[in-house]
């Protein structure tokens, strides 16, 4: 598991208190709302909040969330191409 | 001086903001609810005892984050979504002038986050994040 894939996961587990879970027991590709993690529309703003706190990068609109939000791994992709060097 | 009443839909029994005292909307609201032994609610809660419920501490705060928004709640669809790491450290009491802080922390698709405290004499009473969706 790549260093920021793996922070990405810590971050949600913290941000959303998802008490008992491990970053390994969150699957790559699963989607984070509805069907796989099932997270609601406050996760979603916890998750915005998480984000630009700990990895410094802003999630704009609902057009960015929906690509951002896609799974753990398009969520470790967006924050790789906007994070600043 | 802010119209409270053109700006929020709350009425007697239920309008728990008396002024507002620093607004920036969108970032910070800064109210006040003074408390009197002729509240509602005080008359059971409780016999011989008023202390003002917590939940109405939570209430207090959401309506003074009703003035974060810049345009008159009247017939808007606001609903309060949430309510997190709330906290009660002191009673609020007849006779206290309480000031009510809350600031934006985030947004997003409709969902908004504020935190609050309520504060009386420079003490915290209560402390909170609130949840709003706007519909």
């Amino acid at each position: 598991m790549s260093d920021l894939k793996l922070r990405v996961k810590e971050m949600i587990i913290e941000r959303l208190k998802l008490e008992g879970m491990t970053p390994d027991q969150i699957e790559d590709g699963a989607p984070l709302f509805g069907d796989g993690l099932g997270l609601d529309s406050i996760d979603a703003l916890e998750l915005v909040l998480g984000i630009e706190q700990v990895f410094g990068v802003k999630i704009e609109d609902e057009a960015a969330g929906l690509k951002a939000f896609k799974s753990v791994q398009a969520l470790t992709d967006f924050i790789a191409e906007h994070a600043k060097a | 001086m802010t119209d409270i009443q053109a700006h929020l839909p709350h009425r007697y029994p239920f309008l728990l903001v008396d002024r507002v005292l620093e607004r920036e909307p969108g970032l910070r609201v800064l109210a006040e609810k003074l408390i009197t032994f002729g509240e509602p609610y005080l008359q059971g809660h409780f016999e011989g005892r008023p202390l003002v419920p917590g939940v109405l501490l939570l209430e207090m705060l959401a309506q003074a984050g009703g003035f974060l928004e810049s345009d008159s709640l009247h017939g808007a669809a606001i609903f309060l979504a949430g309510v997190q790491d709330a906290r009660f450290k002191a009673p609020a009491l007849p006779g206290d002038r309480l000031r009510l802080e809350v600031r934006a922390e985030g947004a997003f698709a409709g969902m908004l986050k504020v935190r609050g405290v309520v504060s009386c004499e420079g003490r915290e009473l209560c402390t909170a994040a609130l949840l709003v969706k706007r519909l």
